[in-house]
């Protein structure tokens, strides 16, 4: 009756210890796999605001540089078209039929679509939305369908 | 034994549990999650909703690379509304950052329009802080070691609990509003004027240099003290100067707590340099520093004049916290001379040269040369020779105590509370070596016609020659209290046996050098690398109002007799003959002459 009852109560504790043991030893590796993606990095935050609706009158093309995106607005509807040349990485400038490369001679028409040049992509479209304190949000680190535009 | 592995390894695996439940969930990922549900909620679109919906607590954060060196601002990854008009009436870290017309934000029908965008300003540019940080405790800077704590919000725990509750308050800002306004008087600051003009009210700048405002020299340099020291730093050592630095003689001055809040905020602005300017820029400035004074030099703002000269003196004596160092009536400083009957030890040439140069009659004072104008120092030295003796005590001991003690001590040893600030010191009365070593006469003549050269004032037109004699003889009995032998009259010739030739000059500087350095130092300024031992200090020989006021013979018995209570030893014993002592004479007094201009470009 004595030993009967011994030999579950061991095997309980070296299940618990087992247990306990695995679960850290488990915990412990997911950990490092959380750490295996930065939660923050040093470059420009993605989202970003870039004035009123105002700013940008209809039928503008205004390039904001130091964000790499231009905004383009016809009527009442905005997007916002990136200014990186899927070749090398260049600003491309903001011209009357679109946009051009100063570096190698690339070409996009007024939608970003290659023209010419050895621009391999059509420049990325972001998304553009309207924030809650009246000001334009652009996220770049979501692309949208080209020709997609945001009413204001 | 199993059982204790078995607690061992549940122990271990709550621990596991404990840290990466610290590590991986956040508190900010809550303040997010709060967020968007009630963005959610409020969502007047069903993308809007979808948006909302899809959005994943992330760090948050602003890259400012316009003002000066980089920041990486995190704080909205809590503050994640600090930008939605919406959130305004909840609370911390959920909370609208307000809108105000102060800060240049524009209403424009009905809606806030910022002047500074987040977007491009951050955040720590004007609140401080840890911009990196992602918990309150670092973020807000309440971590000792961070030496820019949210700016009026935060008060870390080493600061002193008396100065605590002066600390807080968005005015405190200001300080860093002046980072890029740096306009003499900008609207939006004004308690950096405010703190400005007590600078120069309260005299700060005759001791402390700030680049471009003053160049004081007495006390440490400001231009950089808002960025090496904290606000609570700044207050105690304007309340309390003695606090950090317990041989600081900086005075107690008498300020209001606006007054302290108001200069600790202009200190806080001064950071050496401001945002709008480049380095190249402040290259530029500094180079070009010495062909322009800066504007900022000129007169300090002054009172309105009255008509009574005395009467304005006054005034200004009282404005200008002359009574923060010296006394004056009832005020006392505690750090120089009593002024109290300057009208009777001092005339009016001497006070008026004194006050634009002290250090032309007095050249080891420590007083500041402020820039008044030449009215108000007038208008000053009518008021200070307007200050009459009272009439002397009856006995000398009260004449001692009255006139003598501030400097000389109540004991007579040269312990007066001023005296650690008075160069020369004070002599010290008791020491019978050098009182007994002196004839009476010469002690006499100290007290009525003063020592030139040091604080030591002429007494002849307070006290009558018998009051004088029986203020020596008070001393003699009761300080010096050794009785000396007869003195008998040295056989020296009355004038410099030498004639003064650069020959003579140049032989004295030999020996000067060879002899005289160790205490008497390389610039004969009495700072030789024996002198810091030595007690009296060796005299600066280049004191010209001392030295043009002692005789050839004077001098002559002092280098071949030595002084004796003083650690100048009688040169006569180590060879040195009358004609040796005559060139050093002749090298002393070329010291203090005036020369011609000194030609830097001369041709060798």
């Amino acid at each position: 009756m004595k030993e009967s009852k011994e030999v579950p109560r061991r095997s309980l504790l070296t299940w618990v210890s087992s247990v306990a043991l695995f679960g850290s030893a488990v915990i412990s590796a997911l950990a490092n796999f959380v750490f295996l993606k930065p939660r923050a990095t040093y470059g420009a935050p993605s989202r970003f605001s870039i004035g009123r609706p105002e700013e940008f009158p209809p039928g503008s093309r205004i390039a904001i540089e130091q964000r790499r995106i231009c905004v383009a607005r016809e009527g009442n509807q905005v997007a916002v078209i990136s200014t990186t040349c899927t070749h090398l990485g260049c600003i491309v400038a903001v011209s009357d039929t679109g946009f051009s490369c100063p570096c190698h001679g690339s070409r996009y028409d007024q939608d970003g679509n290659v023209t010419g040049g050895p621009a391999p992509k059509p420049l990325p479209w972001y998304q553009v939305k309207l924030a809650p304190n009246g000001e334009l949000e652009v996220d770049t680190s979501v692309e949208i369908k080209p020709g997609t535009y945001y009413t204001v | 034994m199993k059982l204790a592995l078995a607690i061992a390894s549940l122990i271990v695996f709550a621990v596991h549990g404990v840290v990466f439940y610290d590590q991986f969930f956040h508190k900010w990922e809550r303040y997010q999650t709060a967020y968007f549900d009630q963005a959610r909620s409020q969502a007047r679109s069903e993308l809007e909703r979808a948006e909302m919906e899809a959005r994943r607590p992330r760090i948050e954060q602003i890259l400012v690379t316009n003002f000066g060196a980089a920041r990486v601002d995190r704080c909205t990854t809590c503050h994640i509304a600090s930008d939605d008009p919406r959130f305004s009436g909840l609370s911390h870290p959920l909370k609208t950052h307000p809108y105000s017309t102060a800060l240049g934000d524009i209403n424009q029908a009905g809606r806030w329009v910022r002047r500074h965008k987040f977007n491009d300003f951050g955040c720590t540019i004007c609140h401080d802080g840890q911009g990196r940080g992602l918990t309150e405790y670092y973020a807000h800077g309440e971590d000792h070691y961070w030496p820019e704590p949210l700016i009026g919000y935060t008060v870390q725990h080493t600061w002193k609990k008396e100065y605590q509750k002066f600390l807080k308050g968005k005015e405190y800002m200001q300080a860093n509003c002046a980072q890029c306004h740096t306009e003499e008087n900008f609207a939006g600051t004004p308690l950096i004027a405010k703190g400005r003009r007590l600078f120069f009210e309260k005299n700060c700048y005759g001791c402390h240099r700030i680049e471009g405002i003053s160049d004081g020299t007495l006390g440490p340099e400001l231009t950089e003290a808002g960025k090496k020291f904290k606000i609570d730093y700044l207050w105690e050592s304007i309340v309390d100067p003695r606090a950090g630095m317990a041989t600081s003689f900086m005075p107690k001055f008498r300020l209001t707590e606006d007054e302290v809040k108001a200069l600790v905020i202009f200190l806080k602005s001064r950071k050496g340099i401001n945002l709008t300017e480049t380095s190249l820029a402040l290259f530029r400035a500094r180079l070009n520093q010495d062909s322009a004074p800066p504007a900022a030099m000129s007169q300090p703002s002054l009172p309105a004049p009255s008509l009574n000269l005395v009467a304005r003196g006054k005034e200004l004596v009282e404005q200008r916290a002359c009574a923060a160092c010296h006394k004056i009536g009832d005020k006392d400083g505690g750090i120089a001379p009593d002024l109290s009957f300057e009208g009777a030890i001092k005339d009016e040439p001497w006070l008026l040269e004194h006050f634009k140069n002290p250090r032309a009659l007095i050249p080891d004072s420590i007083m500041p040369a402020f820039r008044f104008s030449q009215a108000d120092f007038e208008a000053m030295t009518a008021y200070l020779i307007s200050l009459k003796a009272p009439t002397p005590p009856a006995s000398p001991a009260e004449i001692f105590k009255l006139f003598c003690a501030r400097c000389h001590g109540e004991k007579g040893d040269g312990q007066g509370p001023v005296a650690l600030y008075v160069d020369p010191a004070p002599r010290d009365l008791t020491k019978a070596a050098f009182m007994n070593s002196k004839p009476r006469e010469r002690f006499v003549k100290s007290i009525q016609e003063g020592v030139p050269g040091t604080s030591m004032a002429a007494w002849q037109n307070v006290l009558s020659e018998s009051q004088i004699r029986a203020l020596v003889d008070y001393i003699f009995t009761a300080m010096v209290k050794e009785r000396g032998r007869e003195l008998k009259a040295r056989n020296l010739p009355e004038q410099n046996p030498v004639p003064s030739s650069p020959q003579s000059i140049a032989r004295g500087e030999q020996t000067y050098l060879a002899r005289c350095t160790g205490c008497h130092g390389r610039k004969a300024d009495g700072k030789g690398p024996n002198s810091l031992d030595i007690v009296p200090r060796p005299r600066n020989l280049r004191n010209s109002p001392f030295i043009q006021s002692i005789s050839d013979r004077r001098m002559i018995e002092s280098i071949l007799y030595g002084i004796q209570g003083t650690a100048m030893p009688p040169w006569i014993d180590y060879g040195m003959s009358q004609k040796d002592a005559g060139d050093l004479v002749n090298y002393i007094r070329s010291l203090t002459q005036a020369s011609g201009r000194r030609q830097l470009r001369a041709g060798r």
